[in-house]
């Protein structure tokens, strides 16, 4: 029996529990950026101008619609009175725009939005007018051309098109690729909606009609979600019997940044022949071998066979997974003695190949964030393949998940190669813990606050033994901006990316260009570094699966609407020098904008050589502090250094302070308008009632007209309220978590 | 662990039986002059008389973790070794007392002269207790190694036909490697595989009852087992019966002739309409289906809405929801609901569009990758040991319960532990990586020679597949893919015979082996010659389900009446007429829906989605109804985890329940509509008829409903009620009226 104290106990420790949840899910994740989430149509038609409708977050005075590609541009739409429309843009497609997947951004209040896939198709366009979610409200989808829709939640939404028996209609759906949250479920069904052919894969339907006439497709969401994250572009085409299956163009994973390999043609030299699935039918090769194959049928395995020498040293290169197909190639080299494939022949194991190693740890999902929500690894492969004796290998190319599964797309791409040593790099936003149970998966555009310090985890997939360091560049970055990359250290995978916005800087915008630079050999090279992004923010990424892709470019921008809560730089700009194994103290200047809930930050450091400084804790109320570093325990080589300080800290942060000003004039001067617009009722009421009998209808007409007047400025001064109560609402503090970086401090270790 | 396993289904039935043994004083004949001084064998007497009286029993000093009371035997008496040591050298011998053998502690407790938790085991004059007593005064020698090795039992009679209410004494004979041969019936143990139709004493006498039809009567004994199969027959001429369509009436009628039960008539079309849509869509049949199908002059038009049945989308919801039961496609945490989803729609749309079974289950056992890509994968979330997976697989799919296997020699089978083990061995490669989603491994081929450890003897056994080898399996080959080819082989004796059997057990609410999916030697099929045709058939279709469907409800044998004759009330097995049974949960929702044009709303899920499409269990917490009528929790591989028996809840619900009072009197319903109605009475009365039963209303059950409707009604204080509202509540009790008929709730 539990005693009546135990149970008060139990209830107490369940009480903090519960309270601690609760502040804790109270405080918000990082300060806001803007992100584009939304626009519909989410594509158009080359050659034509196409209406779009945008939305987002944190997206206030938008300046500028911008794309990727000089071919999409993009004016407001104006209203009647030559008025923007609030969110509505004219796209303009131009006839050389390239077919496929563009991205748009928005320049906003708070600088440059996260990206957002807008696609350009030769197929004539129709966006969804009305709800059809049942067979009675089906739309009407014409052959041949492409409908932008949203789904709804719970429902399933139907179309019909006119078939003829016997001809092939190819009907395939953009969600995922195109940055939807849409899993999608397609279904072909007679004229009664009755399903015929269901493809639930994200795949196309093939579909030859079994009757002329009015064929039903429906699409809904796997588990039947919805909303505007849900869009979709659905195509029906009709094809000839043997025309090759179109499919819609995609996002590319983060993990195909490490292909393809620089300088690597753009197609393969040979392909693989079947038969080679037993050992007696491998097929034939010499290295170096570039080859094209697929794992067709299930449980596919190719087996290629060629002559080396002890002593040579290949790389063994295969890409599939990388190629957007979900596979998992597995590589079996082995040595052949005996007469041929036969009984006596016998094959020994000279080596085994599976996955890229990740760059680094990724999330593993758990309570709190513990890695990033990007995986750099991959299922595809790069090996060495170190021969160890003399005569025939053979090498066997398998699916490890293509046991069962017959899919002809599931292509691969095998590369042996003498050793050609290189990198590959991606980049993300840089994310921590930054409360208890933190699980936030978040686009982190690079729009800075004056007086920011922001950092892009950086990751490099090595090729064929390239040990070196990789230092990382920036450059194009605009006026005010600077970044210095902590390098990634010799055999090392991962570096930090430091970018700096000086609290002087002046709003702008610039596309930067971002890279690597390693010594491959004796000749320097750069390799560019892929920036990765989250199509959606999503705050608990239990409840949903992050959607990380690559992204296109890296706009940079600051904004001089808000300004860092606090800045954290060494007293003095200089390289600060320190004889190994001495202690070196670095005065602090804390640069404080905001109020703070707590008053310590803890600080760890950033940077090799520097990253095991014991945590040390600085006060948020103070102007200053120190950081001392204890060489000695360190032990640090002499050196160059590069290092930063970091923590989080919870901000009373307030948002768009500046819209509350901005909306009390608003409301002022409805108000004034409003009073003189009762005064100029009042006057003309008045008028009116002394007016003579010939003047009197004209007095009531202008009474009647005034009164409208009034009405509508009453109706503004309304609106204004309305709006000026939401702006305070908005500005009102609140308790922000994000990551405080301080600026990059350069050290010389004599 | 041994003692959860034996708590599940298989061990239920060897405990079921044991127990029976608990209940029974075992009286044996008294031992002959001479007897005491033949050498008493520890192994093939010693063992028997414990394992007889259920000394070895799971419940008693076999139960896992250390016996009773600190004595611990082998379950079922396997383990000759470790029982000796027990028994003689454990506890300092204390169990046996050489010196005054009738004063051990063995046989005084066992004769109730000690307090014994287990009761009285023994007679002292018992053939048993003289045994255990010469053993004890021979000097209680260990034998294993120089007794007579048990090579088989015998059952004399194998075979025979017995009629209704006459008895026939089984003798049980134990042969020996030696040659020698020896009456064990004393000690052997027996048991009916259906008890309403024979039961047997422990000497061996069976007495048969008044239920025509084939029995089976298992004798076992030290790992043994032998199978009497008795035909009942009734006796009756058989004159006549429905001409046959198909090899189904072949063998069913073949069958009734051979033992005497004339069969009902074929049923009528609205039965067969209402009985057919039920069975292959689970659903009810339309006003207008019915109607266009009674006017029909087609002389094939069942074969006509079978084929159209077969086609429709219904037919694979129905079954997906059968199959994703089975498969445990059940939500535990709200990350499930993704892995669900894509499961049961890959299971939908792969009997959509009639994926060869062979096929599907392939995909299944050796699915790869991750669950939206391969939505097979799903089952390994939930499934995720070895163990686990081949004692799914084997029960699901070949009808062969494993579980008891695992620890020791299943008791009714031949399936040693070698045998289980063996077969784990194909799922010992399954590789296991972390995925981006939480819960969800991404499931790989694991390169390397598959092997699982027997964890009595240690040995690391190669993939088997019950008793039949598998060539070498190399370690680049994922061995799911061997399981699955031996599967489908030709030769398979379970693969397609579970599946038939399963199947015919859908339409004819009996399988020819019962359970479906305890195949065995010692558990014959009632008909073995049609579930030969069967298997051979579907093989032969390229195990086409559609077409395994199509030839069942085309038989007559599935279209006889459910009205008994003066002969065929008694018959439960012989499919002399078709056997009602209740709506299940979800067909019966979903009817009461079609009755009162309501639509149950399911979180979720769109406004109109069906009861029998609802892709996992999770859907039972929100709707009561679904609970009360018996709709699994996709927890077991098992069908009869779905339960299907009446209870006096079920009659109250439909009676009283909140949920069936707001169906009738939904808005727009069918009552609301009918009341506004300007159609005749007679009219509106029929569509309620014909939605309900798929007929037309007999002349008095319209004068009923006539007279009701024509009713006024008052309020609670005596004054008439608005016309409209009057009418309204009328057309409301008249549906209350049929949902609540048994020839509703009932498919027949």
């Amino acid at each position: 029996m539990i005693s009546a104290q135990t149970r008060n106990s139990h209830l107490a420790i369940f009480a903090m529990v519960v309270i601690a949840t609760t502040n804790a899910h109270a405080q918000s994740v990082c300060l806001p950026l803007p992100r584009l989430l939304t626009t519909i149509p989410m594509g158009g038609t080359v050659g034509t101008q196409v209406e779009i409708t945008i939305s987002g977050e944190n997206i206030e005075d938008v300046s500028e619609l911008m794309f990727t590609h000089p071919g999409l541009t993009a004016t407001p739409k104006l209203d009647v009175n030559g008025q923007p429309e609030a969110n509505k843009y004219i796209v303009t497609i131009a006839v050389d725009c390239p077919t496929g997947i563009h991205e748009a951004r928005l320049m906003t209040r708070l600088g440059i939005s996260s990206a957002r896939v807008f696609c350009v198709d030769t197929l004539p366009e129709v966006t969804q007018a009305a709800p059809n979610t049942t067979l009675a409200t089906a739309m009407e989808l014409k052959v041949n051309s492409i409908c932008n829709a949203v789904m709804t939640t719970k429902a399933v939404d139907h179309y019909w098109f006119e078939a003829v028996k016997g001809h092939r209609y190819i009907v395939n759906c953009a969600s995922r690729g195109i940055d939807s949250k849409l899993d999608a479920v397609l279904i072909i069904g007679d004229s009664a909606g009755r399903d015929l052919v269901v493809e639930r894969r994200g795949g196309t339907l093939d579909f030859t009609a079994p009757e002329d006439g009015r064929h039903v497709i429906k699409v809904h969401e796997l588990t039947f979600k919805g909303g505007p994250a849900f869009y979709y572009r659905l195509a029906v085409q009709e094809l000839n019997a043997d025309a090759a299956i179109p499919e819609f163009a995609s996002t590319k994973t983060v993990n195909s940044f490490s292909w393809p390999p620089a300088g690597l043609a753009a197609s393969a030299a040979s392909s693989e022949t079947e038969p080679n699935n037993e050992q007696a039918q491998a097929q034939k090769i010499s290295l170096p071998c570039d080859i094209a194959g697929n794992f067709f049928p299930a449980a596919d395995v190719d087996r290629f066979e060629f002559a080396a020498t002890k002593g040579d040293v290949w790389w063994v290169e295969v890409a599939s997974e990388r190629l957007g197909r979900p596979t998992d190639p597995a590589v079996l080299v082995q040595h052949v003695t005996g007469a041929g494939a036969g009984a006596d022949e016998k094959r020994t194991d000279v080596a085994e190949f599976t996955d890229i190693a990740s760059p680094m740890k990724p999330s593993s999902n758990g309570y709190a964030y513990d890695g990033p929500p990007y995986d750099g690894g991959s299922a595809d492969i790069i090996g060495k393949l170190e021969i160890k004796e003399d005569g025939v290998h053979r090498l066997q190319l398998t699916d490890l998940f293509g046991g069962t599964r017959n899919d002809v797309r599931n292509v691969y791409r095998l590369v042996i190669r003498k050793a050609a040593p290189d990198f590959a790099m991606a980049a993300w936003g840089l994310h921590m813990e930054l409360r208890n149970g933190d699980r936030n998966a978040l686009s982190k555009p690079l729009a800075l606050r004056a007086g920011a310090t922001t950092a892009l985890e950086v990751v490099a997939v090595r090729r064929d033994g390239f040990d070196g360091a990789i230092e990382l560049v920036m450059e194009g970055l605009p006026e005010g901006v600077t970044a210095q990359g902590l390098k990634i250290p010799a055999g090392q995978t991962r570096g930090i990316m430091l970018i700096t916005a000086d609290q002087n800087a002046p709003r702008a915008l610039a596309n930067v260009s971002f890279h690597g630079r390693a010594t491959l050999g004796e000749a320097a090279t750069t390799r560019p570094v892929h920036m990765a992004a989250m199509a959606w923010p999503i705050v608990d990424s239990w409840g949903e699966i992050p959607s990380p892709r690559l992204v296109t470019g890296l706009p940079v921008s600051v904004t001089t609407s808000e300004f860092a809560p606090v800045t954290i730089a060494a007293s003095e700009k200089k390289v600060w020098e320190v004889a190994a194994g001495e202690k070196l103290t670095i005065p602090l200047v804390h640069t404080r904008r905001s109020e703070f809930s707590g008053s310590t930050l803890q600080l760890r450091t950033f940077g090799a050589g520097f990253e095991q400084v014991p945590r040390f804790d600085v006060s948020l109320d103070a102007d200053q502090s120190e950081a001392v570093l204890d060489l000695a325990s360190l032990k640090t080589p002499p050196g160059d250094y590069l290092i930063a300080f970091y923590g989080s800290a919870v901000v009373k942060y307030r948002y768009n302070p500046e819209a509350v000003g901005v909306a009390e004039a608003a409301q002022k001067k409805a108000t004034e308008e409003a009073a003189v617009a009762t005064a100029e009722v009042e006057r003309l009421t008045a008028e009116a009632a002394a007016a003579a009998s010939d003047t009197k209808a004209a007095a009531d007409a202008a009474v009647a007209e005034a009164t409208v007047k009034r009405q509508t400025a009453d109706a503004a001064v309304a609106a204004a309220a309305a709006k000026f109560k939401a702006a305070n609402d908005q500005a009102m503090p609140k308790d922000t978590a994000d990551i405080v970086l301080s600026e990059p401090i350069a050290i010389r270790v004599k | 662990m041994a003692l959860i396993k034996h708590n599940l289904i298989p061990s239920h039935e060897a405990c079921k039986f044991l127990l029976s043994a608990l209940a029974f004083l075992i009286l044996f004949r008294p031992a002959a002059a001479g007897e005491e001084f033949r050498s008493v064998s520890f192994v093939n007497d010693v063992m028997p008389v414990l394992t007889k009286a259920g000394c070895n029993a799971g419940v008693c000093h076999a139960k896992a973790g250390g016996g009773q009371n600190g004595f611990q035997l082998s379950l079922l008496g396997f383990e000759f070794q470790d029982d000796y040591e027990h028994l003689v050298k454990e506890g300092r011998g204390r169990r046996l007392f050489p010196a005054a053998p009738e004063r051990s502690l063995l046989l005084m407790k066992a004769v109730g002269k000690m307090p014994h938790g287990g009761g009285v085991r023994l007679q002292t004059e018992s053939e048993g207790y003289a045994l255990l007593l010469n053993w004890i005064r021979q000097g209680a020698a260990y034998d294993a190694d120089t007794a007579p090795q048990l090579m088989s039992i015998e059952i004399q009679p194998n075979r025979g036909t017995v009629m209704r209410n006459a008895a026939q004494q089984l003798k049980a004979i134990a042969k020996y490697a030696d040659g020698s041969e020896r009456d064990v019936t004393g000690l052997a143990l027996f048991e009916s595989n259906d008890k309403s139709m024979a039961d047997v004493a422990d000497g061996g006498l069976v007495q048969i009852s008044d239920i025509p039809g084939k029995v089976a009567i298992m004798v076992r004994y030290q790992g043994k087992v032998a199978v009497f199969n008795a035909s009942v027959p009734l006796g009756v001429p058989v004159d006549s019966v429905p001409a046959s369509k198909n090899f189904v009436d072949d063998f069913v009628f073949g069958n009734l002739k051979e033992i005497g039960v004339p069969p009902s008539p074929v049923c009528d079309d609205a039965t067969f309409l209402r009985r057919v849509s039920l069975d292959i869509s689970g659903r009810l049949p339309t006003d207008a289906e019915a109607t266009a199908f009674l006017t029909s002059q087609d002389a094939d038009k069942r074969d006509q809405v079978i084929d159209r049945l077969l086609r429709s989308p219904e037919y694979a919801d129905f079954f997906a929801n059968k199959w994703t039961a089975m498969l445990k496609n059940r939500r535990d945490d709200a990350s499930d609901m993704t892995s669900n989803f894509a499961f049961y729609a890959w299971v939908r749309d792969s009997l959509l569009a009639n994926k060869p079974y062979d096929q599907l289950v392939r995909e299944l056992l050796a699915a790869t990758g991750t669950v939206i890509a391969n939505p097979p994968v799903a089952w390994y979330k939930r499934v995720k040991e070895p163990k686990q997976q081949l004692e799914d697989v084997a029960q699901l799919f070949l009808g062969v319960r494993m579980q008891c296997a695992q620890c020791h020699h299943h008791p009714f089978e031949r399936w040693s532990q070698n045998d289980y083990y063996s077969l784990s061995a194909f799922f010992t490669q399954v590789g296991r990586k972390p995925s981006a989603t939480r819960g969800e491994d991404l499931i790989f081929h694991k390169r390397g020679i598959a092997g699982a450890a027997n964890i009595k003897t240690g040995l690391t056994l190669k993939p088997a597949a019950l008793g039949d080898a598998i060539p070498a399996i190399a370690p680049d080959e994922d061995p799911r893919l061997k399981l699955a080819d031996w599967m489908s082989s030709p030769e398979n004796p379970f693969f397609a015979k579970a599946l038939v059997n399963r199947y015919w057990k859908h339409f004819f609410r009996r399988g020819l082996i019962e359970p479906e999916d305890d195949i065995r030697d010692t558990n014959p099929p009632t008909n073995p010659d049609l579930l030969a045709a069967l298997e051979q058939h579907f093989h032969a279709s390229g195990f086409d389900l559609k077409e395994l469907v199509r030839v069942i409800t085309r038989s007559h044998a599935y279209q006889l009446s459910s009205v008994p004759n003066q002969y065929n009330v008694a018959d439960q097995q012989n499919y002399s007429r078709y056997y009602p049974r209740r709506l299940q949960a979800e067909v019966m929702l979903d009817a009461i829906d079609d009755l009162t044009g309501a639509q149950t709303d399911f979180p979720n899920l769109p406004t109109g989605t069906r009861a029998i499409a609802l892709p996992d269990n999770s859907y039972n917490n929100a709707s009561p109804f679904l609970k009360v009528f018996g709709r699994p929790e996709n927890e077991s591989v098992c069908e009869c985890e779905r339960v299907q028996s009446s209870s006096l809840a079920q009659s109250l619900h439909l009676m009283n329940a909140g949920d069936i009072k707001a169906k009738l009197a939904t808005s727009s319903g069918r009552a609301d509509r009918l009341a506004k109605s300007e159609q005749p009475a007679e009219q509106r009365i029929r569509e309620l008829y014909m939605v309900a039963f798929s007929r037309e209303p007999r002349a008095d059950e319209l004068k009923v409903a006539l007279d009701y409707l024509a009713e006024s009604r008052v309020d609670a204080a005596g004054n008439p009620i608005d016309a409209q509202k009057a009418n309204t509540e009328n057309f409301q009790d008249l549906i209350w009226a049929l949902i609540n008929t048994k020839e509703f709730l009932f498919n027949h």
